[in-house]
């Protein structure tokens, strides 16, 4: 059924377009590319770092909150906010990943061979070659920097803010996570809820763009680039800490991650 | 190539490869695409065995300058709409990687494969059970089309 999601009382439909002479479509779809131009217009893809105790400001009165920012301020010295467009989880990763690598040239060489044998792990996995080749060779340009001796970090902050370059990495990076689910689907079947099959899954909460991110694909995304994330919650949980949970569980941490509810940005330890 | 933005430098990429080696029954205008790069038809046959063999429709793809991060519109053209519960007797399709479940790494080939797989797995020919409502109160654009996705084992 197209539109309505019940059997729609078509009298009171009709009535309500003629009455009003527009498309109910059109008003929900006009009022969400509003929002999205708001959120495009005020906040950067990957912001600046801030001093962590900003996140104060924004929890005045709050105490539960405030408390756990307390916490954090004893183990993180800043973050970087990205853009809230249900691609955080994948831009803050990769965004975190290449700078820890550019800060630390000695596990680079490594993770550039992971990255570079990705593709033929993808293609071997029945990914349409075209369009994965276009993703990884954007990806790999974007690798390829941090071995550069040019390369700064503000390299690294204008390629992410330039969609051209930085919508590729996120791309990529699904398309990565996905292949890792599917690479071991009998695993990642049991932690997928309804009646969908882990591929069904990926192509439709993995690959496609503004899909919000779950533990399932932090966990795949980490575990098939070999990297350690930790992911500190900031929720309304009784807990005084902003508990910490690390993917794959038993890596030491490489990049830090800081959740709120439905958002990551980068954490930056003290 | 130099000049080209990504997404028209993926549009060649794409052209050439379906020029090249179309999926079976299919066939793009060239001509037409060559002339605009961003509106192409493609001529495509009802698979032998299906409820469609025999006949032949015209599907109209659009894309616009974000292309592939969105999704390009996709319709049936011409005078033979394919008679189908997912389809409108305007041309708009109810296919859910048309809109919410694009990915970048799809491609018109894609698209093109799995419209020919909804249409031969159709059991009966008929019309969406909204087609009179919706065909008179649809935007133009299936994508400005909030979509209830129809049950895929129809």
């Amino acid at each position: 059924m197209a539109d309505e999601n019940i059997e729609p009382d078509q009298s009171m439909d009709k009535k309500y377009y003629e009455d009003s002479n527009v498309n109910q479509d059109d008003l929900i779809l006009q009022q969400s590319k509003n929002i999205e131009k708001e959120i495009s217009d005020s906040i950067m893809l990957v912001g600046d770092k801030e001093e962590i105790m900003v996140l104060e400001q924004q929890y005045i009165g709050d105490e539960v909150y405030k408390g756990k920012v307390k916490d954090l301020a004893r183990k993180y010295s800043s973050l970087r906010r990205t853009r809230p467009d249900g691609n955080c989880f994948f831009r803050s990763f990769g965004f975190a990943l290449l700078e820890s690598l550019y800060h630390n040239q000695s596990n680079y060489e490594s993770f550039r061979i992971i990255a570079e044998k990705s593709k033929d792990k993808l293609l071997e996995l029945g990914f349409q070659k075209f369009t994965l080749e276009d993703f990884h060779d954007q990806f790999m340009e974007v690798v390829n920097l941090i071995g550069k001796p040019d390369t700064t970090e503000d390299t690294l902050f204008e390629v992410f803010n330039n969609k051209d370059y930085s919508d590729y990495v996120v791309v990529y990076l699904r398309l990565i996570a996905s292949g890792q689910l599917q690479q071991d689907a009998d695993f990642y079947q049991n932690f997928i809820e309804g009646n969908r099959t882990v591929f069904e899954f990926c192509r439709q909460e993995v690959e496609p763009m503004f899909k919000e991110s779950d533990h399932i694909h932090i966990i795949a995304l980490s575990t098939a680039l070999d990297v350690g994330v930790r992911v500190r919650y900031m929720d309304r949980g009784d807990s005084t800490e902003a508990i910490a949970h690390d993917f794959p569980e038993d890596k030491a941490p490489q990049i830090h991650l800081l959740y709120r509810p439905g958002h990551y940005d980068i954490l930056y330890p003290l | 190539m130099a000049g080209l933005s990504p997404s028209e430098r993926r549009l060649q990429k794409e052209l050439m490869s379906l020029m090249k080696e179309p999926p079976p029954g299919m066939e793009v205008d060239s001509d037409k695409a060559e002339q605009n790069l961003n509106l192409w038809t493609i001529h495509m046959k009802g698979a032998e065995g299906t409820l469609y063999d025999g006949e032949e429709f015209q599907l109209q793809f659009k894309f616009g300058p974000k292309y592939p991060f969105d999704s390009p519109e996709v319709t049936f053209i011409g005078n033979n709409i394919p008679v189908h519960p997912h389809v409108y007797s305007n041309g708009h399709i109810c296919l859910s990687i048309l809109t919410d479940d694009w990915s970048p790494a799809l491609s018109v080939q894609s698209v093109c494969l799995s419209i020919v797989s909804m249409l031969s797995s159709c059991k009966e020919k008929k019309r969406p059970p909204d087609n009179t409502f919706y065909v008179k109160t649809c935007n133009k654009n299936p994508k400005k089309t909030k979509w209830w996705y129809h049950d895929d084992s129809v």
